[in-house]
């Protein structure tokens, strides 16, 4: 009975308790439901086993519209307790469980899902590919995200919540101050899933710079894509910084290393450091997609050109770069001295240079545009003010001198969601809005879409413009109550107020999925938008191969030359296509590390090795297996494409 | 699949021609991995609490040895690639066998080492020194590990198998994994070796 | 036999041989901190590129620009991490 000891929650409590039993009837709901309907063999093969870019983008966007859900709760949870002075909603223990997921959830597992659910299914069509360059490994990244973000789901009804802050700094995150596993939870499930996210850094840059249709050069491809480019390169060089970190600090819980203890010549702010120096190319991950949404968007309902084509391409690459130079505005009160702080100042405020450069040429793109106001176009108008909102505070945190008045008050905490929210959130909605015709053959209602989009941004402002005010009037962030003394009261009500607005909106935008689905019209064009690039020259729903035959491309807007100026996209005849086969193994190894993350985090020591030695072999079958795909006939594309082409 | 003659075998199909360029990039990967390893030992390297420092315990003979056997494994495995190239399956396969024995003696001497630490008071909990020194050495180790199982597997496939598209590709990818591994223990050897006993 | 050996092969190991030899220089030789730094990184990082280059064949396919690219761009981001690592927790310190 002791053995199960280790399991229980060390600070329960009755939402707690509420939600165990909610996740165990909805597992059960979910297995009867799949044996009734006798559905396991069709998600097996259809969906589990899948290496098709376009499903597997799917399986990431419905996985992050559900974390988006869980990191929305902790948020509505964390501003009620905050909404009046000496609140008794949520102690101190559970207010850091629930920032803490707050953030590793926003970020890590609905945030990077969602952008990696764009990338997925629109950078292969963009440039007219039939699927990205190593489907089964873009399988395994998928499925070990799902893994570490079920991994990491688990832990506030198994063993505790990891407490320690997103960012997890030591001392504190070590045994000596998180004595449960929470801590654990965190090193291990965020490792899994960076793992998956090294591995899509990989195969989009192979994927982007080998198989782009004939003639399309790099500067003929569509911002999209270009934003992904350079957003992989920087996946390919940050994440093994966080792989290190977490390894290091997996072994200081559990094998007693002294990386960032305080004895022993441990360096607790070595944490810090190399956090951030992967924390900071990770926003800028984050960002860059969303700029690449916003640039599809923009020039699509402008009806023009995106202005500037060089300079985008050249402000994202330049960003890239000094996004590795900046990492320590995070850190600026930690005791460095005053020659290493002002060089990253200097940095930090550079940067904001190639990003206003982006902002103003997507201005001049509207300027002189026929704009048609859609949801995605709202989206991106809503974004450009307030997001610059949110960027001049960020110049102002950047000034090393000055941040030490706002480092770590709720000024900070107004200025990223200003960023990220606007920046990020409304991108990844007004991507999803787009590309949902494509995706699944029916358009998202017009008129909740914009009725969201007001909502949520106009709510966006209540919610965290008072944050500035409270956080330069003394109010630190990561505090669970405050008193009444303080004056911080009536800001944090309005802020209340706008979470509960973006409650609202974003349950409109569930509400709009639901009643689409029910009563949308399946019968659309399949370039609804009267779009510019190659995504929508496929049908819908697009067709396994993609493109019957590769598109032939002269310019960076091969759709609209094809349908303005007469040019032939799809010259030639139907060939067989060769297509990659199903497989289950990305399934049952991230499975296995699944069940190798659960045993490390509470030290089962014969099951870890047990499943490090499955891992292992998994890869050795992968190495001796002899698949090489299936071809498609050309009778079979005939056939598929007339049947499409009927409808 | 379409096999362009005009170049070597391991880059002939588009398939190949992805899977190396794919793995250059996650060997930059590696790059960065390595590098924050290096970032941790060099700012921990003089933290070594009640324990020993680098000094005290490196010598110089094991730490030759071992990098002999790793330059020559590179070299070895070099001339395996070329031996592929000019389509010698026997003399490929001689050449990779030699660099995975080289692999398994230079772990030898390693493993050697790691034991030698934990005997004269340098264990991994000793002190964040030993921790970092440790980690470093052994991530360098891991990688020769799970190279010497994968070279294996290689090996067995060629031999099985012949030089078919498939197999040169893997090869040669192997061998850029092998090689990257010889970079990292250049500087290992230059700046946590050398530096630490000068 | 000799077709096994390719010159460019054997030229490269015994480079790599003789710039391991000189690097061993800081250990049975006396001098400073700085010149033993420099002829450290002076080696380590010239046999580096022989490895790349001659060994690994860099620069031998159309994909050699992305490959250089991802290297010096790999590089310079180490190095960033290293030293600016060092300035925040060492050096730069009060």
């Amino acid at each position: 009975m002791d053995f199960f000891d280790r399991f229980a929650i060390p600070h329960p409590s009755p939402v707690i308790y509420a939600s165990m039993v909610a996740i165990g009837l909805t597992v059960i709901v979910i297995i009867a439901g799949l044996t009734y309907f006798k559905k396991w063999g069709y998600l097996w093969s259809e969906w589990l086993t899948t290496v098709d870019h376009k499903r597997i983008g799917i399986m990431y966007l419905i996985s992050a519209l559900l974390m988006l859900f869980r990191g929305g709760v902790d948020a509505i949870m964390m501003r009620a307790q905050l909404a009046v002075p000496e609140n008794k909603l949520l102690d101190a223990q559970h207010y850091n469980e629930i920032f803490t997921t707050h953030g590793v959830v926003m970020i890590i597992f609905m945030a990077m899902p969602f952008i990696m659910a764009l990338m997925n299914f629109v950078v292969p069509l963009q440039i007219g590919a039939r699927d990205v360059a190593f489907p089964r490994l873009n399988a395994l990244s998928f499925w070990l995200f799902f893994m570490g973000a079920m991994l990491f789901n688990i832990s506030f009804v198994i063993g505790g919540s990891p407490d320690a802050g997103w960012t997890s700094y030591f001392p504190l995150a070590g045994t000596e101050f998180s004595e449960s596993v929470g801590s654990n939870y965190y090193m291990i499930a965020i490792q899994i899933a960076g793992i998956g996210t090294l591995m899509t850094g990989i195969n989009f840059i192979t994927t982007i710079l080998k198989m782009r249709a004939p003639g399309m050069t790099l500067m003929k491809m569509p911002m999209f894509t270009w934003s992904a480019l350079v957003t992989n390169a920087i996946i390919v060089f940050a994440f093994p910084v966080l792989t290190v970190l977490l390894a290091m600090g997996t072994m200081d819980r559990l094998f007693g290393t002294h990386f960032f203890t305080t004895t022993n010549g441990g360096m607790d702010m070595l944490w810090a450091n190399f956090f951030w120096v992967w924390g900071h190319p990770e926003v800028y991950i984050l960002i860059l997609p969303a700029f690449g949404i916003y640039s599809e968007v923009i020039s699509t309902f402008a009806r023009r050109n995106l202005y500037g084509y060089k300079s985008m391409v050249g402000s994202m690459v330049i960003i890239s770069l000094l996004s590795f130079l900046v990492w320590t505005h995070h850190f600026f009160t930690m005791g460095q001295g005053a020659l290493t702080n002002s060089i990253f100042s200097i940095t930090t405020m550079a940067i904001a240079v190639p990003t206003g450069v982006k902002l103003f040429n997507w201005l001049f793109t509207l300027w002189k545009g026929k704009i048609e106001v859609t949801t995605p176009m709202l989206y991106a108008l809503l974004f450009i003010p307030t997001f610059t909102i949110g960027g001049v505070t960020g110049v102002m945190l950047g000034m090393s001198a000055a941040d030490y008045q706002y480092h770590n008050t709720m000024f900070l905490v107004a200025h990223f969601h200003m960023v990220i929210i606007p920046g990020v959130v409304f991108a990844m909605l007004a991507g999803l809005t787009y590309y949902w015709p494509k995706m699944f053959g029916f358009m998202l209602n017009e008129k909740i879409g914009k009725f969201s989009a007001w909502i949520i941004s106009m709510s966006t402002l209540l919610a965290f413009i008072p944050m500035f005010f409270s956080g330069l009037d003394g109010q630190a962030r990561r505090m669970y109550t405050y008193s009444e003394s303080t004056g911080f009261g009536p800001w944090n009500m309005v802020s209340f107020i706008g979470a509960a607005g973006l409650a609202v909106g974003f349950a409109l935008i569930v509400y709009n999925i639901y009643y689409s689905t029910r009563y949308a019209s399946r019968d659309i064009a399949a370039d609804p938008w009267d779009a510019r690039s190659l995504e929508w020259a496929t049908h819908t729903p697009v067709p396994a191969y993609n493109f019957a035959i590769l598109p032939h491309v002269n310019s960076s807007e091969a759709l609209w030359d094809a349908k303005k100026h007469g040019h032939e996209l799809f010259p030639g005849e139907y060939e067989k296509i060769h297509m990659p086969n199903n497989s289950g193994v990305p399934f049952i190894m991230s499975s296995i590390f699944f069940v190798w993350g659960f045993s490390f985090v509470f030290s089962l020591w014969i099951p870890l090795i047990l499943t490090t030695i499955g891992i292992f072999v998994c890869m050795g079958l992968r190495s001796f297996e002899k698949d090489h795909g299936h071809y498609i006939s050309v009778d079979e594309i005939e056939e598929t494409e007339n049947n499409l082409r009927g409808a | 699949m379409k096999i362009d003659n005009s170049l070597p075998l391991e880059y002939s199909t588009e398939e190949n021609s992805n899977k190396i360029l794919g793995f250059w990039i996650f060997l930059g990967a590696e790059i960065m991995l390595f590098a924050t390893l290096f970032s941790a030992y060099f700012t921990l390297v003089d933290r070594t609490g009640t324990g020993p420092t680098g000094a005290e315990i490196f010598e110089i003979t094991p730490v030759l040895i071992e990098t002999i056997l790793l330059l020559t494994s590179s070299f070895t495995i070099g001339l395996g690639i070329h031996a592929m190239r000019i389509g010698n399956k026997k003399a490929m396969l001689t050449f990779f066998t030699i660099t995975l024995l080289l692999g398994l003696g230079f772990l030898s001497f390693e493993i050697f080492e790691f034991v030698h630490y934990v005997h004269i008071g340098a264990g991994l909990q000793t002190s964040a020194f030993t921790a970092i020194l440790l980690t470093t050495l052994g991530t360098h180790g891991a990688h020769v590990t799970f190279g010497l199982f994968w070279g294996l597997f290689i090996i067995l496939q060629v031999k099985k198998r012949g030089f078919t598209p498939e197999t040169a590709n893997k090869s040669f990818i192997f061998s850029l994994y092998w090689h990257f591994l010889d970079v990292v223990w250049i500087f290992i050897f230059s700046f946590v070796y050398l530096k630490g006993m000068m | 036999m000799k077709e096994l050996f390719p010159m460019k092969q054997v030229m490269g190991f015994v480079f790599s041989i003789l710039l391991t030899t000189i690097a061993l220089a800081v250990y049975f030789l006396d001098m400073s901190i700085t010149t033993g730094m420099t002829i450290l990184l002076v080696t380590a990082f010239i046999q580096a590129a022989v490895q790349l280059v001659v060994f690994m064949h860099a620069g031998e396919t159309k994909d050699k620009g992305a490959i250089y690219t991802n290297v010096y761009y790999g590089l310079i981001i180490a190095l960033i991490t290293v030293f600016g690592t060092l300035l925040c927790m060492i050096w730069g310190y009060i």
